[in-house]
């Protein structure tokens, strides 16, 4: 047995990334305690920004843990390439995931990305349009799984999307190494694709095409 | 038989080492918008069983999943030592895992393994034990496994003695190593110890570790 002291001060040691299996948001029960109003909703994604909260159709917090900064630049690639497209097409805003959606179930997402037609927006009362969560189902959402999603968890939440409105729903595994892409409509079997170089949003989302090479290959 | 193949796992990821998540409690900042109450903390713990509630001196809260199999088998052997010590030539109270303490730094913690003694006891009333006490344990134990940040742990070791913690154990069983904390002294770090002595703070408690090391799964 060796014995050593060392002054008490803060560890400096490098320590090394550890390999981990994903564990999905961490779900926080707040009812009855303290019930999640879409107000302490809104407050509390601004205190905590680095967070990325959401509420599900139990009126739980679901805890996002910030991604990795490769996610965060995929996300804005895809933002970039849905935004070009729906610019010219003229019909429809996009979203990236600073925006929650209130989805007719009573849970608040905030996809990466997403896409609503501008005659449905144009549905949204005042007051609605007023709120930090408006009561409308995206379109159109793209799902990139991240470091600390589950796959398992992601479907889920693709599944809620298209059970509560959404037409088209892709769901981006950048973890899984086959390099696999679901695609969600209503009342269809989700589509697996393994390592499509891109996808096209028709007839949803005439001639969008997402290239996807800055997914699987990353640039830096 | 059939000849079984097993696909390799496609989706294990690589977690930066600060990174909230497994290892690294979420902080969730609540103040000023909602200021918790214990009760409503207690509350928060009862609905929420797998997940481990803490609050920071700044208010927030620290939320950390459920640990592996074996730190709850470990908490057992540590806990039913120090209660077997305690029933026959202690004073005090011994705790396990399930208490929360409410330190002076106003941080809400609860350590893996505690005691108090009879004279810090005296000073609660049964209102403040039926919450969360405001007192610091005399001794805590904190138990590091394969999900717990190391960085993390030694911060929340030397919160503990900044707040009147008189002895302080980190059991690593991830690199077998006991870091022992005394007030006022540098940390005393030893590597697979076979036993390790309450001193002066539990007087004749001595822990075996080899079932901490070799726990057997």
């Amino acid at each position: 047995m060796t014995t050593q002291t060392v002054k008490p001060q803060p560890e400096t040691a490098q320590q090394q990334p550890e390999l981990v299996e994903p564990y999905g948001p961490v779900v926080l029960r707040l009812p009855p305690a303290v019930p999640l109003t879409d107000g302490l909703l809104a407050e509390l994604s601004s205190l905590n920004d680095a967070l990325r909260l959401e509420r599900n159709a139990q009126g739980e917090l679901e805890i996002l843990p910030p991604t990795h900064h490769t996610t965060g630049n995929q996300n804005s690639h895809i933002n970039r390439q849905l935004g070009n497209w729906a610019e010219v097409d003229g019909t429809g805003e996009v979203f990236d995931s600073s925006t929650g959606f209130t989805l007719p179930n009573g849970s608040i997402r905030s996809p990466d990305a997403s896409w609503i037609l501008r005659s449905r927006l144009a549905e949204l009362t005042e007051e609605q349009d007023r709120r930090g969560s408006p009561p409308i189902s995206p379109d159109f959402v793209i799902e990139l799984r991240s470091g600390s999603d589950t796959l398992r968890g992601l479907q889920r939440k693709m599944e809620e999307y298209i059970a509560n409105g959404a037409r088209l729903g892709w769901l981006i595994d950048s973890i899984d190494r086959r390099r696999r892409v679901y695609v969600y409509r209503p009342g269809e079997e989700v589509e697996v694709l393994e390592g499509p170089e891109s996808l096209s949003g028709d007839p949803e989302l005439p001639g969008f095409v997402l290239e996807l090479q800055f997914i699987w290959e990353r640039s830096f | 038989m059939a000849n079984q193949s097993v696909e390799p796992r496609q989706d294990f990821i690589r977690i930066p080492p600060e990174a909230p998540g497994p290892h690294v409690p979420i902080v969730l900042r609540l103040d000023p918008i909602v200021q918790l109450t214990d009760a409503q903390i207690e509350a928060l713990s009862t609905v929420n069983e797998i997940l481990r509630i803490e609050r920071n001196a700044q208010g927030d809260l620290e939320l950390q999943y459920l640990r592996p199999t074996v730190i709850g088998h470990l908490n057992i052997v540590i806990c039913s030592s120090l209660g077997s010590w305690r029933r026959e030539n202690g004073s005090g109270v011994a705790f396990g895992s399930s208490v929360g303490f409410t330190l002076p730094n106003g941080a809400l913690r609860s350590p893996d393994a505690s005691w108090i003694s009879e004279s810090r006891f005296a000073e609660l009333t049964d209102e403040q034990m039926a919450g969360f006490p405001p007192v610091s344990p005399d001794f805590v134990i904190e138990l590091r496994s394969t999900s717990d940040n190391l960085s993390v742990l030694r911060r929340k070791m030397a919160e503990y003695m900044e707040n009147g913690v008189r002895l302080a154990w980190l059991l690593d069983t991830v690199e077998r190593r006991a870091y022992i904390h005394r007030p006022g002294t540098d940390i005393e770090i030893l590597e697979a110890p076979e036993s390790l002595s309450g001193e002066s703070v539990l007087p004749g408690f001595v822990l075996d570790m080899t079932p901490i090391w070799e726990p057997g799964f």
